[in-house]
């Protein structure tokens, strides 16, 4: 009896989610979903709640039959299920109802307040989920039957950027990863050493210093957890410390994307900088996603300067133990601090990347934009900036040279924010598709007319179509697919490191941790802006 | 009157009064027993934060050391006490891990405990950059130890 008892929210959730979907499928939230511009995911969300659904009444009903066990599937399936569909139900909720409801609320008061706020504070799907996340667990706290499957959020997140690995080519990762290693290389052991610097002229303890200069230098919080046992951190610093790098890595996840945007960074460049200059690796990906959650060229780019800097981890242990080492007497194995540390899921991102060039997620009639996908997809939309040059430039009537038929695509894809059929015809997949591609071609023969200066369009109502027709140039449904999941993946990841951000670790930073962390954070956040905008130039990107 | 207290300390200038209090009383009265309870907040569990790249052979070292460097100060706070009131020697020493005010009310009634001390509520000090105390000093809400008392509640002032 107690059994049903601890598994009766997974119940509850399970059957609100297929009641959900069953009433979607009616039609009968369609009116609903239209108002909140969610009407093309519609069908997404049938199939999300119907399975997610299922799955977890199925769980829920074995839980509730059998005693826990100490099997492989009680301890990573049946155990943390229950969490697991309450990080989903968030991740959709949130998606689906929430984002939506914020922009239409951030429109609402903008006369009142002047400005988006959704906007300003970049509040899409990611940084809501981090925000509910947080708020959760920081009010209710993580109720009990979710526990296990929230500390799953750091797997999931991991499978998201091995996923990533599948969406760059040889060219994207050499010349990103020569702007990662060198930019990466200067800004971690220049921060390394301005903390043991600060460190030494404010005459503090070697080991906060170390457990500082990592955390500050390489990737926040987990540099710090890393490092801390090699430099035998006590435990005050250890806490002030990380409610330093938490505290300052939240504020830099909502300053960073606002300020990218005020200096017209590209995505690149945006990338770049917060890849460098952002702490927590989490919240570079959060930052990224900020900054552009409707394709994923920011995040590609973050990922690479991610990736390096975790790459440069062991190192910096290293030579932290051999620094601190040589003043303590203490000796450590290369294998207890290189070995260990090394990130292996990069192993997965690699691996993903060379099947990935090798072709086996795409055959070679689906390379270079022969596959065209014009199905509803969140991704293949044009940008909220993009979408209000569009809007503008038809408003202005800047559109006057071109065709009916040519009109009528720029009109439609202003309609539906991407190149798409008609949403009436979406069941009629051949009608649907043929009326897409036809859109496409248009589209292609207004930016044809306007490089031959038979049409005047300004630079950026190119660009924005151009990018319309570039999302929908898929590589593959593999690559597709698995950057679906990927999404999905790093909403779940996020959200469920949302929940382990407690009031508490943020507010007990404090001491001289707070002093040098805000010098060094705010250092390098400020000296990489100045530098990325010099050096890194638009990579092109797939 | 009392038979077994329950001093609860982690060291602060609140706790160290609650200290003086009960060791001036065991003084007074050597048959008294006293327990001396320090609580490791389970907040420290969560130490890890968003760390989500490591892996969990990396974190496990990292709560290793975590648990070695405040059992190391709490040992340090008893040898203070024992060096500060030689009557300490005649208590008993606990140390639990959990939240405060329910392991506090969860040690005295298994312990058959009929008094609790604690020292009295402080405001929080300013911010300083000299506040590099031991990180054992968590805070409890007064409104959550209340209603879970097993035996009268002493505030040392």
């Amino acid at each position: 009896m107690s059994r049903i008892k601890d598994q009766m929210p997974v119940l509850i959730m399970g059957t609100g989610l297929i009641i959900y979907g069953l009433i979607a499928k009616t039609g009968a939230l369609e009116g609903l979903a239209k108002a909140l511009h969610t009407h093309k995911t519609l069908d997404l969300q049938i199939t999300m709640t119907l399975v997610v659904g299922a799955i977890a009444l199925l769980g829920a009903f074995i839980n509730s039959a059998k005693e826990p066990g100490n099997s492989n599937f009680d301890t990573f399936v049946l155990q943390p299920l229950g969490g697991i569909v309450l990080i989903l139900v968030m991740a959709m909720a949130i998606r689906w109802y929430m984002e939506p409801l914020v922009k239409i609320m951030s429109k609402s008061l903008q006369p009142l307040l002047g400005f988006k706020l959704y906007k300003v504070l970049n509040l899409n799907y990611v940084v809501l989920g981090i925000l509910a996340g947080v708020v959760l667990t920081n009010t209710w706290g993580i109720p009990k039957f979710a526990a296990p499957g929230v500390k799953c959020a750091r797997f999931v997140l991991k499978m998201g950027v091995i996923m990533l690995g599948a969406r760059y080519s040889f060219a994207e990762l050499a010349k990103l990863g020569v702007y990662s290693v060198w930019l990466v290389g200067f800004f971690v052991l220049g921060t390394v050493f301005l903390v043991l610097w600060l460190g030494n002229i404010f005459k503090q303890p070697k080991s906060m210093t170390g457990v500082l200069s990592a955390g500050m230098g390489v990737c926040g919080v987990s540099a710090t957890v890393a490092v801390a046992p090699v430099v035998k951190a006590k435990s005050a610093e250890m806490a002030y410390t990380i409610g330093t790098i938490l505290s300052f890595g939240i504020i830099c996840m909502f300053v960073f994307p606002t300020i990218g945007k005020l200096a017209g960074m590209n995505p690149v460049q945006f990338g770049a900088w917060a890849g460098t200059g952002i702490l927590n690796s989490a919240q570079v990906a959060a930052a990224a996603l900020a900054f552009n959650a409707v394709d994923i060229k920011t995040l590609k780019v973050a990922e690479i300067f991610n990736i390096t800097r975790v790459l440069f981890l062991p190192i910096i242990v290293l030579v932290l133990a051999t620094w601190f080492g040589k003043e303590t007497g203490q000796k450590l194995s290369f294998k207890s601090i290189v070995i260990d540390k090394f990130p292996v899921f990069i192993l997965g991102f690699l691996l993903l990347f060379a099947m990935s060039s090798m072709g086996l997620f795409s055959p070679p009639s689906h390379y270079k934009g022969k596959y065209i996908d014009v199905s509803y997809n969140d991704r293949t939309q044009v940008t909220s900036e993009e979408w209000e040059t569009l809007n503008n430039a038809m408003s202005k009537n800047a559109f006057s040279g071109l065709s009916t038929e040519q009109l009528e695509a720029v009109t439609n894809l202003i309609e539906q924010r991407q190149i798409a059929g008609n949403y009436d015809d979406r069941a009629n997949k051949k009608e649907f598709d043929h009326v897409g591609r036809s859109r496409m071609t248009q589209l292609e023969g207004v930016l044809a007319a306007a490089k031959a200066n038979q049409i005047k369009l300004s630079g950026e109502v190119k660009s924005a179509i151009k990018h319309a027709v570039k999302q929908v140039h898929k590589k593959s449904k593999t690559v597709v697919t698995l950057t679906n999941c990927m999404i999905w993946f790093f909403a779940f990841g996020l959200i469920g490191l949302g929940m382990q951000i407690t009031k508490k670790s943020i507010t007990q930073a404090g001491g001289w941790p707070i002093v040098m962390g805000v010098i060094s954070g705010i250092t390098k956040a400020t000296l990489s802006f100045f530098v990325v905008l010099w050096l890194v130039k638009d990579v092109v990107l797939n | 009157m009392f038979n077994h207290v329950l001093l609860c300390t982690h060291g602060t200038e609140g706790a160290l009064k609650a200290e003086s209090f009960v060791f001036q009383k065991l003084t007074d009265n050597p048959t008294l027993k006293v327990t001396v309870l320090t609580v490791l907040d389970e907040d420290w569990r969560g130490m890890t934060g968003d760390d989500w790249l490591n892996s969990s052979k990396t974190h496990t070292t990292f709560l290793d050391h975590v648990e070695n460097q405040m059992n190391e100060e709490i040992a340090e706070e008893w040898q203070r006490i024992k060096d500060s009131y030689p009557v300490a020697d005649q208590a008993e020493f606990l140390q639990r891990t959990g939240n405060i005010a329910k392991t506090i009310t969860k040690v005295a009634e298994q312990l058959a405990c009929d008094l609790i001390v604690i020292g009295p509520y402080r405001k929080k000090k300013k911010f300083s950059i000299h506040s590099t105390g031991m990180g054992l000093k968590a805070r409890m809400k007064n409104q959550e130890l209340h209603p879970l008392l097993p035996c009268p509640l002493l505030i040392a002032p």
